[in-house]
């Protein structure tokens, strides 16, 4: 190594990812039958047994203290493992390796590698494991339904096939507070669109009797949902970071172009199925789509998940799996809601543009912030950029959402409202407010202000974005 | 003396610390937000008192660094094998520390399934790195043993992969793990600590255990038999370790890593610093006059430093036994942060028999006891002759002031460290925090706004909680740690005021409050 060699950063990275059920294998030399899913799954055997022994002993050995909260975390030099038991006996397990530096070394020694062991939020990483389990049941059920249905064979084909692929979408080292929240970003709007969205919603219900639940979103901002909260919130997540980003390009480009190629008879819209036959026309389509499991009054429903678009207005419709969905049905509402949802969505995109001049142009804020709302779920971000598939980008320095982080894990230890501002080092002031079940996060760049400015810079903040919320003072 | 630098004292990232040795002229009337160390209130005049690397203890590699750093005491006794079976076979710590009897506490006995020892707040374990129990804070270690397997199998177990296991986190209830070989040390919370306070802690019950043994007797032992049972060296020493729990809980002074001071008119005080240094003997290191659990004063071997984890163990002991009123103490003890290879001997006693007054020479000579009884009585007769001596035990009858000579308003109690002399203030409580219970949800307030104050990787400035029991403020500067406690009803305005008030008021009281011109020998 040439002694002008630089340092290297190595960010937080997926180690594995394994789920396992202590039950299925409880006899010595059986072990192995425990594990149910074990990613990187080239490992040789011995070790992932002794890896699942070792969670399986933290397990145990928590319990001597406190037998009712099971083990969260283990922390180690080079590394943190996540435990979670989403249903009785079946634990998730993931390992995150610190984020590292290494340092080149003279004299041709190996480069020492100095571990960052207080870089990782445990709250962060918790969420992001339960986030793993919601996504797998959206789509296949809770882990009990598999079990049933096919025992441990079909379970371990079901996890093998989720998360083969879902594990390559997780972005580790870009996970943040809004992994915490998982809330839902809302689409602002006057009455009036609202109103036209809401009569759109009924009249496509009313027509097209198999709907049982719609949702509708726009530039990515939910608008209208039908479903219950937690499961619109995880619908929400696969919307915006996995289905849309997918599908952005080909709508960017047919934007360019007023016809679509495939228009039929004399309707002229941009509506299109992001799930399901790409093209009503080819003979060959296959009208299948993804199909959901969410909660009902007997456990959960299995449903068919349609995903129509125009422009930037989506809206989702959900049928009961049992009932099999036709090419006829599909043209049915291709040709009922394609021009509607095109209509529609020239509307909201206009409204929008209205309502933005009228707030002024929009210079550069002194402030950032993030807003949660733990009742409906609602997030707000100005410090995040626009989520992409791959990479979650933010406005500020890295040590500062970790502030926020660490801001948020104070407030989660006391059910109080309380408020706490903090001066970072580099300057920076942070002040966090939690009050009846809505937390706000700003982050000011004033250097030389004070508690005093600092506080009312945030009042200012509150008066003009959340006018009607009370925030302690 | 005065010119003398201090070495390895590099605070923070500021190495262009102003000259030490500043005259008292020079000091800033107004404490404006831009002291550095050395002109903050409370900062000493000539040098430091105290060794002190870094405020917060660095937890990591330090046992490599003492070796080098630390001068050698003159030590002497060899540690030779047949030394080692001496102390094995009869030579035990319970003869040397003739312990209190109260210490024999009835939490021993309790049930290890039960669920109120399960419920106890905070547990610490330690154990040889052959999985043998040592020492259990509630149970027996024998109940434990089981236990105390498992953990070291779990230790044994990273480490088998190249790692090292730190903590274990579950809602509520943290497992923090320290390893210093030949020791592993377990510490269960339930306080809502952050996993660096609570390391913090077995890293001071560590040192508590090297100061009865010596690092390098600990390894002697180990090295020889590994699966040794440490307890019988250690028998009668366990109320050591659960007193500096307890103190670990209350005392603020273990927190910020200082100590503090009797208030006292400085012209007494120096007077009584005079005296100890007349009283100097040649194997002599240290001389150390407590009330209580606050230091009068310190006079030191030139280019001999007193670590305040060292300190607090000094403390520790004389506070945990009542023997030691009975008349002259003699009894070996290591200094861990000052040399963890060998003992020093330490001469105890108390000024006066009823007295808070004690008296602690400290000597590199095992054979010294005659000596340094000798350098009391020197001490002694030079200070009954003065009037200063009573100007201290007056001073024994109010040895606190109230928060409300403060006279700010809402402002309930705080705590101000001057980081150069290592020394910290502080009101007594007030009628809010009474109770024990109080008491020790304030002090894990502070502890909370500590850490997150010296964040090992994100530290902060500044913070402000507002709560609906109180409002805190803790700032962090160069010069000064300062942590303010407030009534709920204070605001804002009145917290950013009441900092340059509370500065300026602790200025004005410094004379009394700190030790501005320590002395060496």
């Amino acid at each position: 190594m040439a002694s002008g060699a630089q340092e290297k950063q190595y960010t937080p990275s997926l180690l594995s990812f394994f789920i396992y059920n202590p039950t299925f294998g409880p006899r010595e030399g059986e072990e192995e039958k425990k594990i149910l899913f074990y990613h990187p799954s080239e490992v040789e055997k011995n070790e992932k047994i002794r890896n699942v022994g070792l969670c399986e002993a933290i397990v145990q050995f928590t319990r001597t203290f406190c037998p009712t909260k099971p083990a969260k975390s283990l922390h180690t030099q080079k590394n943190r493992q996540f435990f979670f038991e989403p249903e009785e006996h079946f634990w998730i397990v993931m390992v995150v390796r610190n984020p590292m530096i290494e340092k080149p070394n003279k004299d041709g020694k190996p480069p020492a590698i100095e571990y960052q062991e207080e870089e990782i939020l445990d709250t962060v990483y918790g969420a992001v494991v339960r986030q793993c389990y919601s996504m797998y049941k959206l789509f296949n059920g809770t882990f009990g339904r598999a079990m049933e249905a096919g025992g441990v064979e079909l379970l371990i084909q079901k996890l093998e096939k989720f998360f083969y692929r879902y594990l390559q979408t997780l972005h580790l080292q870009s996970c943040d507070l809004l992994d915490v929240f998982g809330g839902i970003s809302f689409f602002p709007l006057d009455k009036m669109t609202y109103l036209k969205i809401q009569s759109f919603v009924n009249r496509v219900e009313e027509s097209l009797s198999l709907i049982k639940y719609t949702a509708f979103l726009y530039n990515d901002q939910l608008i209208w949902s039908g479903l219950e909260q937690d499961d619109m919130r995880i619908l929400y997540k696969y919307l915006t970071t996995s289905l849309f980003p997918r599908h952005s390009e080909p709508e960017l480009a047919g934007r360019d172009s007023p016809l679509r190629p495939e228009v039929t008879g004399n309707l002229l819209h941009y509506g299109r199925f992001l799930t399901g036959p790409t093209n009503l026309k080819d003979p060959e389509a296959k009208f299948r789509f993804p199909k959901i499991f969410v909660s009902a009054e007997e456990g959960y429903e299995e449903l068919h998940l349609i995903v129509y678009k125009a422009m930037s207005a989506a809206a989702c419709f959900m049928i009961s799996a049992t009932v099999e969905l036709t090419r006829e049905f599909c043209e049915q509402l291709d040709s009922l809601v394609g021009p509607q949802l095109t209509l529609l969505a020239s509307d909201i995109c206009e409204q929008f543009t209205i309502n933005r001049r009228i707030s002024g142009p929009e210079k550069e804020p002194q402030f950032k912030f993030i807003y949660f709302n733990h009742m409906n779920l609602a997030e707000k971000s100005t410090i995040h950029m626009r989520k992409t598939a791959s990479v979650c980008l933010t406005s500020v320095h890295p040590d500062l959402m970790k502030i926020l982080g660490d801001i948020n894990c104070d407030f989660a230890r006391f059910d109080e409202d309380e408020e706490i501002i903090v001066k970072a080092m580099t300057d920076y002031w942070v002040v966090g407010k939690k009050s009846d079940q809505r937390e706000l996060y700003v982050i000011l760049n004033q250097k030389n202000a004070n508690l005093i400015l600092v506080n009312e810079e945030v009042k200012r903040l509150c008066a003009t974005q959340f006018n009607n919320i009370f925030f302690l003072d | 003396m005065d010119g003398e630098s201090r070495n390895a004292t590099v605070p923070w990232d500021n190495a262009m610390l102003s000259p030490v040795d500043r005259l008292r002229s020079d000091r800033a009337d107004s404490p404006t937000p831009g002291l550095v160390e050395g002109t903050e209130p409370g900062a000493v005049q000539r040098s430091a008192i105290f060794y002190h690397a870094q405020s917060y203890e660095d937890l990591t590699a330090e046992a490599e660094n003492e070796a080098q750093r630390a001068p050698e005491p003159d030590r002497p006794q060899g540690h030779n094998e047949d030394e080692i079976d001496a102390l094995v076979g009869e030579k035990s710590v319970e003869r040397r520390l003739n312990n209190d009897p109260s210490s024999e506490s009835s939490t021993k006995e309790e049930d290890v399934s039960s669920e109120a020892w399960r419920s106890h707040k905070k547990h610490v374990f330690v154990l040889s790195e052959a999985g043998k129990p040592i020492y259990t804070r509630y149970g027996t270690e024998e109940a434990l043993s089981s236990t105390m397997g498992v953990m070291m199998a779990l230790v044994s177990f990273v480490e088998a992969e190249k790692n090292i296991i730190r903590s274990i986190h579950a809602d509520g209830c943290k497992v923090v793990f320290l390893t210093k070989s030949p020791l592993v040390l377990v510490g269960v919370s339930k306080t809502g600590q952050s996993d660096k306070e609570l390391l913090r802690e077995l890293q001071y019950i560590y040192y508590q255990i090297v100061s009865l043994l010596t690092l390098t007797q600990l390894n002697h032992i180990f090295q020889h038999k590994q699966n040794y049972d440490l307890r019988r060296l250690l028998a009668g020493s366990e109320y050591l370790t659960d007193n500096l729990l307890r103190r670990l809980e209350r005392d603020p002074g273990l927190l910020l890593s200082a100590v503090t001071c009797l208030p006292l008119a400085s012209s007494a005080r120096d007077v009584v610093s005079s005296s100890l240094q007349a009283a100097k003997a040649k194997n002599l290191v240290f001389s150390i006059l407590l009330a209580g659990d606050r230091l009068v004063t310190l006079v030191r071997k030139k280019d001999q430093f007193l670590h305040h984890i060292d300190l607090h163990l000094v403390f520790n002991l004389v506070g945990s036994s009542s023997s030691f009123r009975e008349g002259e103490g003699w009894t070996p003890i290591c200094l861990p942060k000052f040399n963890t290879a060998g003992f020093f001997h330490a001469h105890i006693s108390y000024l006066e028999p009823a007295s808070e007054l004690c008296l602690i020479l400290v000597s590199t000579d095992r054979e010294d006891f005659f000596n340094m009884s000798e350098c009391k009585q020197r001490f002694m007769e030079r200070l009954s002759k003065r009037s200063a001596y009573q100007a201290m035990k007056e001073a024994l009858k109010c040895p606190s002031y109230s928060v409300e000579q403060v006279g700010i308003p809402e402002l309930r109690h705080f705590l101000y460290k001057s980081k150069s002399s290592g020394l910290y203030t502080s009101p007594e409580f007030p009628e809010v925090y009474q109770s024990d219970e109080e008491q020790e949800r304030l002090m894990g307030l502070y502890q909370d706004l500590h850490s997150c104050l010296h964040h090992p990787t994100r530290p902060l400035r500044y913070f402000y909680r507002c709560s609906e029991t109180e409002n805190l403020l803790a700032r962090l500067t160069s010069g000064f740690e300062l942590y303010l406690c407030f009534s709920p009803l204070a605001t804002k305005a009145l917290a950013v005021s009441a900092v340059d008030k509370l500065l300026k008021w602790i200025r004005k009281e410094e004379d009394r409050f700190f030790i501005l011109s320590p002395l060496t020998y």
